[in-house]
């Protein structure tokens, strides 16, 4: 029934459909990677940067930012605009520089309004728990870790498993440090988050499409 | 119990080609692939791409088209109309070869 032309073995029916099915489920999920790793190291730099300010400011201006413990809110917000606006590039440019059309834009803006969901939601919650308020800030980065660390894991679990286990090490990243280094904790976790999200970075370009 | 012999298209019904059409397909009229996208979600070498390419073009099933972005070169890659009518009934054919399985009777 199959053809063997190009030296390959025969397509009974079954494989046929299995095939067609296969095949459309790594279209979907590739187009919903495109710009994945570029995006990744990209909020890998982000957050590193943030948790390195965080270290530098602690330990050599401590006492100017006692006065002012509000002034990492604004720092960390203007990181997550420029990593949003970033993110955004990148994925615009990618799908245009692999699958240009109707289709891929749907799936930009659904990626677009999940991560969106995320982040909204990783600020919300700190928020319902009561811990803004100078006395309980300092928790607010455990919450929002955690509620990011999760939305990895969700898009892992939908299309590429890897992605769970990134989203796990920048969760470890933060946690560990964060328990066991003491006043090191953002140097540490600025340099353990650069390296999960550079491992990531490198299995996304051997095994994916962007 | 006699059956219609179910005739394959076999440009169609070749594993690569078959991938190859089924991105294509999946796709709305309109949009088009990357070459360079088809060949990594399908792991494919170049040479090996472009051959069934090639086939799937002489066929009439799909358009292949090379543009400049950038002074860098594009290929890109669409259905065409008689292409997805060609894979609309190769899957039709497709359902009723797996059918046609089923319901043969066993012998003892």
């Amino acid at each position: 029934m199959g053809t063997t032309d190009g030296g390959t073995a025969a397509l009974t029916p079954e494989e046929g459909w299995s095939t067609i099915h296969d095949t459309l489920d790594r279209t979907r999920s590739s187009i919903y990677m495109a710009g994945a790793s570029k995006i990744l190291i990209l909020w890998g730099v982000i957050v590193s940067l943030g948790y390195f300010w965080q270290y530098g400011y602690q330990t050599m201006a401590n006492d100017f930012f006692a006065d002012r413990p509000w002034i990492p809110l604004p720092v960390w917000i203007a990181l997550g605009i420029g990593g949003i606006a970033g993110s955004g590039i990148i994925g615009h440019r990618a799908t245009s520089r692999l699958a240009p059309g109707v289709d891929i834009r749907r799936a930009g803006i659904r990626v677009g309004l999940f991560w969106l969901a995320v982040v909204t939601a990783s600020f919300l919650i700190p928020g319902a728990a009561g811990l803004w308020n100078a006395e309980l800030a300092a928790r607010i980065p455990h919450v929002v870790v955690g509620v990011i660390g999760l939305g990895y894991v969700l898009f892992g679990i939908i299309f590429r498993p890897a992605l769970a286990i990134v989203g796990l090490g920048i969760a470890a990243s933060f946690y560990l440090p964060s328990y066991l280094a003491g006043d090191a904790a953002p140097a540490m976790a600025g340099a353990a988050t650069l390296l999960v999200a550079g491992a990531g970075w490198a299995w996304i370009r051997k095994n994916e499409v962007a | 119990m006699t059956q219609e012999a179910v005739v394959l298209n076999e440009t169609i019904h070749q594993s690569t080609r078959l991938r190859i059409m089924s991105m294509l397909v999946s796709q709305p009229e309109t949009d088009r692939l990357a070459y360079g996208f088809i060949q990594k979600v399908l792991d494919l070498t170049g040479g090996n791409l472009t051959t069934h390419l090639r086939k799937l073009e002489d066929a009439g099933y799909l358009f292949i088209a090379k543009e400049f972005h950038n002074s860098k070169p594009r290929t890109w890659v669409r259905a065409t109309p008689e292409g997805r009518r060609a894979f609309a009934e190769y899957l039709a054919n497709l359902d009723k070869a797996l059918n046609h399985r089923w319901s043969i009777p066993t012998h003892s």
